[in-house]
């Protein structure tokens, strides 16, 4: 379900170290919320980086530090080779790199049209008036729509209709990334699929590259080449969708997968969460490894370092301590992996 | 829940402030030189300044602010030379019979408002929700003076059913007893609670109506409650926004007052307010605004709290 | 439509495609105009009312009598009393009744119109204002709108009248300081919502500036939830400035504003009730007109409804 595009440009997008803490107020202190810490990942042309978590885990602020919409407090986002980090958009950067939103009906101005919604990146983009109506017309069959909706109105159409509105939006002005921010997640299951479909159609079409964004692991599957896990800010786990699925290595990773309980008793150990887990917040986040306090075999190490991305096999990377070549366990860490 | 009410109740304590503070600044600001009123035009000029000196009129004006907070704070809230009585024990006679007038008026309107709102919300699209709606419609938007003069006119003055104005009260159930007590209630709650009972029967009938629509009753009929069974469900979820209104039609209950009792001649607040009004008599007018000012605002807070204890959800919207 | 296993997406496309292509284009006001059509009570008030707002604007040419001075010799005529030439009678003071309430609805009219205009720019601009910038400015100014909502409304505008003096002008500018705080926290809330919404970050997105998003995202939101709150107030305001001028601190002798009518004919309810009823029964008319043209309209305007 990918085209193979390596070249020699530069990647679609490159982030390195980005970082982004959040301050609020809880009554009347002032906390920090870490919400994304030193993310690094790279993606090219034409491929689909899935980004899988569960809710909290930063992935919708790294959505948006991606696209602009946030400024990253450390690190660096590159859209294809030129730094970008919020502030004032130019026409390349608005050309390059879009978005498409959870709710369908939040992301549309309830009080515009659907050919007005779709139209407002043409007109904000000084696009001639004339090309804006034929265009819209496109852009919506494109996304399976008769171009006649585009006078209707938000309230009138399905979770589904609105979705492609969304969608026709996002690629009216023809960007090379998009990025999916649990885009399919609002909809019934019956239309997911479909949207699904016309993603992976559209990806086809239009050449794009997708940055794709679930807590569902069967989506994020179906839809994405690379896989990057993410808990509470971090990324955990970045390999083959493939790979992820036939062997995760990470312990948070493998929670995931494994839900259904098992017999087996070698297997049960690794299931078992220690009993004085708790829940971390992103307010207060564990020392060293963020996971240890949920994590069956956390190791004295875990609270003291932080561990780095370590390429445990080829093209898979984990951050664990227990893939660590100096103090990992010898059984997972295999000798085709390099630090 | 405890978070709720101390909460709550600070917010209570700082609205009378600024309630304090508004009513201080229309009564001191605006009108004209109190001075002037009570020398007249040819008092000298050291009379004046002496007069002013005197009322603490040349001090800045957060001085005589505080200087007015802390009086009424201990209970001295001016003297009425007009009524020759301290303000304190004019308002605290007057108070009593505008909670009973209020009290009743509210309890009409309520009542029979939730009483015709669930009637017609229950019945939606007959012949009595499209009746009930339309009277609804037409009860809100008549000038509760209007509805007094009609009344008076006819059940007065014309057929001599009722009389014309005052309470029986004075001193107790004096002459006439329980009977006269509710001759003399009758028009002035009929007047004043019109409009309350139409707001009151609209917003239970909308409640009604979208509650009817929740997901539950479908559970509730699944499970296989009668139609009765299902309505007494219906109704206690209805409650919610019946409450928020009530708080609000007893806001403009105590504010219609004034023109209830000013010609129903029930001698409560608004009365009084009304002839501190025409007199000038700024001191009573004070001292009635804040009275009437300061009971909404407690009542609101006090629907506010049942609101939360009746309603599990509004904890959390309201903390 | 879950067949998707054996079809293609290119198939399941045009099956839709074929679907759709009897799809007319509708627009927003013409979905507004055909549900406030069908709302036939709506339609009948609306049409009430521009009787009434014709009437008194062209009440010079209506009538021919002097509203402000009067014969006493004629004072007290009934209504219907044809003969009299004063179809509706004379108050008294010997006025025309008709001229008087013709001329009394421009009054009445402005009472209701000005003051929830005023309150509506204002009340908008304050609550935007405190919504968007969120600094202390703005809270100390919405603190300051909760403390005048604390009153009663009626009692509000009867302590600002009062303080301010009787007459008209002062009755509006009461009645439009009642108002604002209500409009203002709509106005604050609404704009704090769709600050946040995805459809604003959307706009970000295509590179709009600030005042572009502020222009075509956030004010015509904000813009139409105030519009539906706003159009009940216009009867609210002319009852208050009625009630006012029934207790003598809105209007002066001898301007006809209905409310003053109302009170000054009162003491001869006895002699002739139907004649003094009628600046009464035309508060009412008025009133009633509005606030079901108003419904009818919120009802029509209402996007969550299809």
């Amino acid at each position: 379900m990918t085209i193979d595009a390596s070249t020699d440009a530069p990647p679609i997008l490159e982030i390195d170290g980005v970082t982004k803490t959040f301050r609020a107020r809880v009554g009347l202190r002032q906390v920090k919320i870490s919400a994304v810490d030193n993310v690094s990942l790279t993606v090219q042309a034409g491929s689909t980086l899935g980004i899988v978590g569960e809710s909290g885990c930063g992935k919708s602020t790294l959505a948006r530090v991606i696209v602009g919409l946030h400024k990253a407090d450390g690190g660096s986002v590159r859209l294809a080779g030129t730094g970008f980090n919020g502030g004032k958009r130019s026409r390349e950067i608005v050309e390059h790199t879009q978005m498409v939103f959870q709710d369908p009906y939040s992301a549309l101005n309830p009080r515009a049209s659907v050919g007005e919604s779709i139209g407002f990146p043409l007109r904000v983009q000084h696009v001639p008036k004339e090309e804006i109506a034929t265009r819209v017309a496109k852009v919506l069959e494109d996304v399976g729509m008769h171009p006649n909706y585009s006078t209707h109105y938000p309230h009138q159409l399905s979770g589904g209709q609105r979705q492609r509105v969304n969608i026709a939006r996002a690629l009216v002005l023809r960007p090379k990334l998009v990025v999916l921010d649990e885009a399919v997640s609002a909809l019934d299951k019956s239309i997911q699929a479909q949207i699904v479909n016309l993603l992976l159609d559209l990806q086809t079409a239009y050449q794009l590259t997708y940055v794709f964004i679930s807590h569902d692991l069967n989506v994020v599957e179906y839809m994405s080449d690379k896989v990057a896990v993410m808990y509470l800010g971090q990324v955990v786990e970045l390999c083959d969708a493939a790979a992820l699925y036939e062997s995760p290595l990470h312990p948070y990773t493998q929670m995931l997968l494994t839900s259904i309980p098992t017999l087996d008793p070698t297997q049960r150990a690794a299931q078992e969460t220690p009993d004085n887990a708790e829940i971390p917040s992103p307010l207060n986040p564990p020392s060293g490894c963020r996971f240890r306090t949920r994590c069956p075999f956390a190791m004295d190490i875990c609270a003291e370092q932080a561990p780095t991305m370590i390429t445990a096999r080829p093209d898979h990377g984990v951050s664990c301590h227990l893939f660590d070549p100096d103090h990992g366990d010898p059984a997972r860490i295999s000798t085709e992996g390099t630090r | 829940m405890i978070q709720l009410t101390t909460r709550r109740f600070a917010m209570a304590v700082l609205i009378l402030f600024g309630v304090s503070v508004v009513i201080f600044l229309l009564m001191n600001v605006l009108p004209g030189d109190p001075v002037a009123a009570l020398l007249g035009p040819d008092a000298s000029n050291a009379d004046r300044l002496a007069l002013r000196h005197n009322l603490g009129l040349d001090k800045p004006l957060p001085i005589q602010y505080v200087d007015w907070l802390g009086r009424t704070l201990t209970g001295n809230l001016g003297y009425s030379p007009y009524r020759r009585a301290e303000v304190l024990s004019l308002l605290s006679q007057a108070w009593g019979n505008t909670a009973v007038l209020a009290g009743f008026s509210a309890a009409f309107g309520l009542i029979l408002g939730v009483a015709l709102g669930f009637w017609a919300g229950v019945r939606r699209g007959k012949i009595a929700d499209k009746v009930i709606s339309t009277v609804g419609m037409a009860g809100l938007s008549v000038p509760s003076f209007f509805v007094a003069i009609i009344l008076l006119t006819f059940f007065a003055a014309k057929w001599r059913w009722l009389p014309a104005g005052g309470t029986a009260v004075s001193g107790g159930f004096g002459q006439g007893g329980i009977t006269e007590f509710v001759r003399h209630l009758i028009m002035p709650v009929v007047a004043g609670s019109l409009v309350t009972l139409a707001i009151t029967a609209r917003v239970t009938r909308a409640s009604i109506v979208e509650t009817y629509q929740a997901d539950f009753v479908e559970t509730l009929r699944a499970k296989g409650l009668t139609g009765t069974q299902i309505l007494r469900h219906v109704f206690k979820n209805a409650l919610s926004p019946v409450l928020t209104t009530s708080g609000l039609q007893i806001g403009y209950l105590l504010g219609g007052s004034v023109l209830i009792e000013t010609i129903f001649q029930w001698p409560g607040i608004g009365l009084l307010l009304y002839n501190a009004i025409e007199a000038r008599d700024l001191i009573v007018v004070e001292g009635s605004t804040l009275v009437i000012a300061g009971t909404f605002v407690i009542i609101n807070l006090l629907v506010d709290l049942l609101q939360a204890v009746i309603d599990p959800r509004q904890r959390h919207a309201l903390a | 439509m879950t067949e998707g296993a054996t079809l293609t997406a290119a198939e399941l496309r045009e099956r839709w495609y074929q679907n759709e292509i009897s799809v007319p284009p509708i627009s927003y006001w013409s979905v507004v105009r055909r549900r406030f059509v069908h709302n036939k009570l709506g339609v009948v008030a609306l049409a009430v009312l521009i009787l009434i707002v014709a009437a008194a604007v062209f009440a010079p040419w209506l009538s021919p009598y002097d509203p402000l001075i009067g014969k006493p010799a004629d004072r007290l005529e009934n209504i219907f009393s044809f003969s009299s030439g004063h179809p509706l009678g004379t108050d008294e003071q010997g006025r025309d009744m008709l001229t008087r309430v013709l001329y009394g609805g421009r009054l009445s009219l402005l009472a209701g119109f000005v003051p929830t205009l005023v309150a509506g720019v204002i009340g908008t601009i304050i609550g935007t204002w405190a919504g968007l910038v969120r600094g202390a400015v703005g809270a100390i100014l919405m603190r300051a709108m909760d403390m005048l909502y604390a009153f009663p409304a009626i009692l509000l505008a009867i302590a600002v009248g009062a303080s301010l003096g009787p007459g008209l002008t002062n009755t509006i500018i009461a009645v439009s300081i009642v108002f604002i705080p209500p409009v203002s926290r709509i106005a604050e809330s609404e704009t704090r919502k769709i600050v946040t919404a995805e459809y604003v970050e959307a706009a970000r997105l295509s590179g709009a500036s600030r005042i572009r998003i502020l222009r075509t995202q956030l004010l015509p939101n904000v813009l139409n939830e105030i519009i539906v709150y706003s159009s009940g107030l216009v009867g609210v305001a002319m009852i208050i400035a009625a009630s006012l001028s029934f207790l003598g601190l809105g209007s002066r002798p001898p301007t006809p504003e209905w409310g003053y009518m109302l009170e000054s004919l009162q003491g001869d309810i006895y002699v002739v009730p139907a004649v003094v009823a009628i600046p009464g029964l035309f508060i009412f008319l008025t009133s009633v007109t509005f606030n079901t043209a108003s419904d009818a309209l919120r009802e029509a305007m209402d996007t969550r409804l299809s």
